[in-house]
């Protein structure tokens, strides 16, 4: 069988580590910020300080993750070598100053600072779809996570679009329709059309990978990849107009997402590995919370609730639950990778050299996991109720959860210096 | 003798006498495994022991080891330990866990003499170790003989 190129000179850990550190410290940005904004949380979402908390989230915490770890990934698990790293450190630097400028002018309210800034995360994303676009060429094995990767690309395109043309609306307005449904078609081409496929694809390939479980049969796949195929376009016009596309769309989406939870928990069973690490735990933790985030976002598409609190608490369970705990647990597992492969691998075979659980720090782990897995329970239910107290003990908790998430890391990332490399086998012992 | 080791010169043996040492009481094994790490891929083992060490064969033949064995007497015996030329590795690594792939792949290829080869049988490429098998100066081929199996053969350059 032809070989496809390989990465002569090997993905070089330091790229993704930087989106990765960035990623985290959005997260722990934003937690922080939760328990301060407990009084605009427990009335309506559209107020310029949630929406400045919401892309804190969605822009510096989820999407920056993905990328940055789509920069580990394409050559691992589509085995390419990524087209330009040095692109990729010059699109993280616009990035970031478009995500602050969009996150800072969406908090003071100021709207055409938000639309140059938006136009500024757009060009931070066309040159990530450029480098991910030209990494790809000539791509052949259009596998489940490949398929997968090129819907979460589109949906990433699109959505970007969407939100330009957003905030270009707020200064000089043009979109038709109502303003709140086209929001939320927003939102959920963000959601199901470039942060879902890239979980649904990407967890397709890890957590074998990690759990050292077969890969689970291809009926799930398919069900994941169709249910997003046909839910995604429903939802969307459903929510712009065709209002009768709406359930049916949202049941799809619903398909999909039981067929993923149906997946992992055939890879859980199926698995050689006798016992669960931290990172395993959050991710897994984390499908746990696609049943109430489909129910809930089925009452919303039904019309059964439609109180703003309702989309609080569906945004905390989604976002904070399913998305932000799956990508948290898969950092656990890829920032120490990273680091050993930085600091380690060049000694690897002639000495002995510590092993990814010699970097780990299993009680703080241990601790983040229920202060994060509890702190989103707890959030979601006190901003269902929007009682200002309970979403501030709530914040509280999870404020604690990524501050001990934080240590964890910033704890691996210090094998990196110098001072562990001279002493491997410290660590060992 | 086996013919190659014949032509072995004097500066390439390296003598390890275990005999003193265990009338002492003490264990060599870890004296032994010290020598065999340090030895340079062209040179060989001459193991001087009261006593045929069986159990050392298996051990060393795991690690690419073959051996020839020299009774002097009853209790004084010489094992050559070499390096199998043109000997083929299997490693299966596919049941691990990254980066434990990794390390295994390149404590074998360490162990390769100069004809040696090692047959790697992965669940993908390893893209983060080829870099590191050409940087110690390895040459590597991937295929995929079947489905799901990736084979990565490995050899000194």
């Amino acid at each position: 069988m032809a070989s496809p190129p390989a990465a002569r000179s090997g993905p070089s850990p330091l790229v993704p580590l930087a989106y990765l550190t960035c990623a985290a410290s959005a997260f722990l940005a934003a937690a922080l910020g939760i328990g301060w904004l407990a009084p605009d949380l427990a009335s309506h979402y559209y107020q310029p300080r949630v929406l400045a908390l919401t892309h804190t989230v969605t822009l510096g915490w989820i999407t920056l993750a993905i990328m940055g770890a789509s920069y580990q990934l394409i050559p691992i698990v589509l085995e390419r070598p990524v087209w330009s790293e040095r692109l990729a450190r010059w699109q993280l630097g616009v990035l970031a100053v478009a995500v602050l400028g969009m996150i800072a002018h969406f908090y003071l309210g100021t709207w055409p600072e938000l639309a140059a800034a938006a136009g500024l995360l757009a060009v931070g994303i066309g040159l990530y779809l450029l480098n991910v676009g030209l990494s790809l060429r000539g791509f052949t094995r259009w596998t489940f996570t490949a398929r997968m990767a090129m819907l979460g690309y589109g949906g990433l395109a699109l959505t970007m679009l969407f939100g330009l043309a957003l905030a270009t609306n707020r200064v000089r307005p043009f979109l038709p329709g109502e303003f709140f449904p086209t929001l939320h078609a927003h939102v959920h081409l963000a959601l199901l059309g470039w942060v879902t496929p890239m979980i649904f694809g990407v967890t397709a390939r890890v957590y074998p990978m990690f759990l050292l479980a077969p890969m689970p049969g291809r009926w799930p796949c398919r069900l994941q990849l169709w249910g997003l195929a046909v839910g995604l376009p429903s939802v969307e016009l459903g929510l712009v107009g065709v209002r009768g596309l709406l359930v049916p769309g949202a049941l799809a989406v619903a398909v999909a997402a039981g067929s993923h939870a149906w997946w992992v928990l055939a890879a859980v069973r199926g698995r050689k590995r006798p016992g669960l690490d931290w990172g395993l735990r959050f991710a897994l933790t984390a499908t746990g919370f696609l049943l109430p985030a489909a129910m809930l976002g089925g009452s919303l598409a039904a019309d059964l609730l439609s109180r703003p609190r309702v989309a609080v608490a569906y945004a905390v369970i989604v976002l904070g639950g399913w998305v932000s705990l799956t990508i948290a647990g898969m950092m656990l597992k890829i920032v120490p990778f990273l680091v050993w492969h930085r600091a380690f691998a060049p000694r690897a075979g002639r000495e002995r050299v510590p092993t990814l659980a010699n970097l780990s720090w299993p009680w703080v782990e241990g601790t983040a996991y229920a202060l994060l897995t509890g702190g989103v329970a707890l959030l979601a239910v006190a901003a269902l109720v929007g009682e200002v107290t309970a979403i501030r003990v709530a914040a509280a908790v999870l404020a604690l959860g990524a501050l001990a998430f934080s240590l964890v890391l910033v704890r691996i990332l210090g094998h990196l210096s110098p001072r562990f490399q001279k002493t491997p086998a410290a660590l060992v012992a | 003798m086996a013919p190659r080791l014949a032509t072995v010169p004097e500066s390439h043996r390296v003598h390890l006498d275990v005999r003193e040492g265990l009338r002492r009481g003490e264990e060599p094994f870890a004296r032994i495994m010290a020598a065999v790490k340090a030895l340079a891929p062209d040179h060989v083992l001459v193991l001087r022991a009261p006593f045929e060490p069986v159990p050392l064969y298996d051990v060393l033949g795991k690690r690419g080891f073959a051996h020839w064995t020299e009774r002097h007497a009853p209790d004084d015996w010489s094992v050559w330990f070499y390096r199998e030329v043109g000997r083929r590795t299997v490693l299966d690594v596919r049941a691990l866990e990254p980066p434990e792939p990794m390390v295994r792949v390149l404590e074998a290829a360490e162990r390769l003499g100069p004809d040696d080869e090692l047959e790697v049988r992965h669940e993908r490429r390893p893209v983060f170790l080829y870099p590191q098998l050409d940087e110690r100066g390895f040459v590597h081929e991937t295929d995929e003989p079947e489905p799901g199996v990736v084979r990565i053969r490995v050899r000194r350059r």
